[in-house]
């Protein structure tokens, strides 16, 4: 599959603030790549660079075809849903554009594509979020770019509006002849969208993989802590880094831990956990220890990385996987299996 | 009191049997409102759309100087137009003293800042976002800025509104530069201040009677047109109904 996009070593500024710091990317054709990464990370800037939208400060940005991008707001103009996607497909094809009746039949396809056909005659004003969003994504879809970016999709709905439209989006972006690249905060929907997961933090792409390849083997403490990897035990030359359902309260367990905080769940109770090693969390069914209370626990997973005090890591212990565009993204020194 | 009331009824006698004065009156009235707006909105929309969308450097001096610019007293323009189209100024060899198009020019540089300062403003009102996707989408700068100045046609609207109110309204501008002439360059506002300073006080009103008339018929045309705009389904909306059909 050829590359549609390639960013090579990009930098990028916002004011003063340096937001893109090197950044390497490649986007096939027919993929979907999901970009995920805490708040301030440098998604959206890298969003608005792969566009154009930006300068870049250093580095390269090749396109192997033309790139639409649905930008974080749903911005819609006043007119109806239709009009907007319409209004699209006259801006993306400038003078090129083509006759008025072949525009209408594009638009209404798009809407159909992700189940806006009935918001069609709608002024745009009318519109819920959850409707907004839908006839944004129709917009770009509509243009049928080569490269397709979206920028948070999903960003301030409720649950159940939100689930709808990923699902539909998930089926609607997907295309052999198109690169898309969706930038998302959650993982739920990265592992809905994504042929490919790219984590982002302070400017960097730090890890590139399947989901699973990603959300279980993250390379690196940061991209551990914001794939889900909260708890952390030193254990002197290598630290392990554990979800919540890599704890287990057990009488018999091995460590020793004091409650810290109980946050009533849905489904049982989150337990905050401080050890001798380090602090933990779990969910525990009721009823669960009070706060205060010493329990036993053992781990059941985790990831383990060398620690920063430890000597160098020897080549297992740092082995690299070259990211599908040859960037280095890392994977942990070794997966816990076995219950401790 | 009863100056008032003769005002009145020597206007609605006007109106049912117009002079030849007020005839030539009310052309020029409507030929300065009506070139004065044309060519302050041809003039001023695109520098307003320039200064409402654009990011540059000076931006902020001349979005000052176009804010500054609704204050101008409009005495002193007309005394530095006339100044500039006298005979013995640098154009007066195109002999615009006292002739409807002098008054068009200073009228038109009156309405400048007032196009230009609401366009802007309505301009910049706009969702920064809608801008930004219209640009994610491809869209050239001719589109960006027709799209802009669609999006904020109701500022544009009053921009044209408030315009054409100056025209009509405006004395001291139009009385130095056109001279009031009779059956020449005299419009409402000036044939008003003619009765007026003659003693014609039931005249006066009954000219200002008509000058309000006019005022609001023209809004009312121009909101009608708007309206119109707005209420006229869509060509999508159209299409939608035929294809249910």
């Amino acid at each position: 599959m050829s590359a549609l996009l390639t960013c090579r070593s990009v930098r990028a500024r916002q004011g003063d603030t340096e937001v893109l710091r090197g950044v390497d990317l490649e986007l096939r054709r027919g993929e979907v790549a999901v970009l995920i990464g805490p708040n301030g990370a440098g998604k959206s800037t890298l969003l608005a660079v792969a566009a154009g939208l930006l300068p870049t400060s250093a580095g390269a940005v090749e396109r192997g075809g033309r790139v639409a991008a649905a930008m974080q707001k749903p911005a819609l103009a006043r007119r109806t849903a239709l009009a907007n996607v319409e209004l699209a497909i006259s801006w993306w094809e400038g003078r090129r554009r083509g006759g008025r009746d072949d525009r209408r039949e594009r638009a209404m396809s798009a809407l159909a594509a992700v189940n806006a056909s009935q918001l069609a005659g709608r002024p745009a004003g009318s519109l819920s979020g959850g409707e907004a969003r839908r006839v944004h994504l129709a917009r770009v879809l509509a243009v049928e770019p080569d490269i397709l970016l979206l920028d948070e999709p999903f960003a301030g709905l409720d649950p159940s509006t939100r689930a709808d439209l990923l699902y539909d989006t998930a089926s609607a972006i997907r295309s052999e002849r198109r690169a898309t690249l969706v930038v998302v905060h959650d993982r739920a929907e990265a592992w809905a969208l994504a042929d490919r997961v790219l984590v982002m933090t302070r400017g960097r792409i730090d890890a590139q993989g399947s989901p699973r390849q990603v959300f279980e083997h993250p390379p690196t403490e940061e991209v551990a802590e914001f794939v889900g990897f909260t708890g952390t035990l030193d254990e002197g030359d290598s630290v392990l880094r554990l979800r919540p359902s890599d704890v287990e309260l057990d009488p018999a367990g091995p460590i020793s831990a004091e409650v810290l905080r109980r946050v009533p769940l849905e489904d049982g109770v989150r337990l905050d956990l401080s050890t001798p090693k380090g602090r933990l969390v779990t969910v525990a069914p009721e009823p669960a220890p009070e706060v205060g209370t010493v329990t036993r626990l053992r781990v059941t997973g985790g990831v383990r990385f060398p620690s920063e005090r430890a000597p160098a890591p020897d080549d297992s212990a740092s082995a690299l996987l070259s990211g599908a565009d040859g960037s280095r993204t890392g994977t942990p020194a070794s997966r816990q299996e076995a219950g401790r | 009191m009863t100056f008032i009331w003769q005002g009145v009824r020597e206007a609605f006698s006007m109106l049912l049997h117009p002079t030849p004065d007020l005839l030539s009156i009310l052309r020029v009235t409507l030929e300065l409102v009506l070139w004065a707006t044309v060519l302050a909105m041809l003039i001023g929309l695109p520098i307003g759309l320039v200064l409402g969308l654009g990011r540059f450097r000076t931006r902020r001096v001349w979005l000052g100087l176009a804010n500054g610019g609704l204050g101008l007293p409009p005495v002193v323009v007309g005394l530095f137009v006339a100044l500039l189209l006298f005979q013995s100024g640098p154009f007066g060899g195109l002999h615009l003293i006292y002739t409807v198009r002098g008054m068009v020019i200073a009228q038109t540089i009156l309405a400048l800042p007032i196009v230009i300062a609401l366009t802007a403003t309505s301009v910049q009102a706009i969702d920064p976002a809608l801008l930004q996707q219209a640009g994610a989408l491809g869209a050239s700068r001719w589109r960006l800025g027709g799209f802009a100045l669609r999006e904020a046609r109701i500022g544009v609207f009053v921009a044209a509104m408030a315009a054409m109110g100056a025209s009509l309204s405006e004395v001291g501008a139009v009385v130095l530069v056109g001279g009031n002439l009779e059956g020449e360059t005299r419009t409402m506002a000036g044939a008003i201040l003619t009765s007026l300073s003659g003693g014609y006080y039931a005249e006066g009103i009954a000219l200002g009677i008509l000058l309000l008339g006019l005022t609001f018929l023209l809004a009312a045309a121009l909101t009608v047109v708007q309206h119109g705009s707005r209420s006229t389904p869509t060509s999508s909306v159209r299409y939608l109904s035929t294809a249910r059909r």
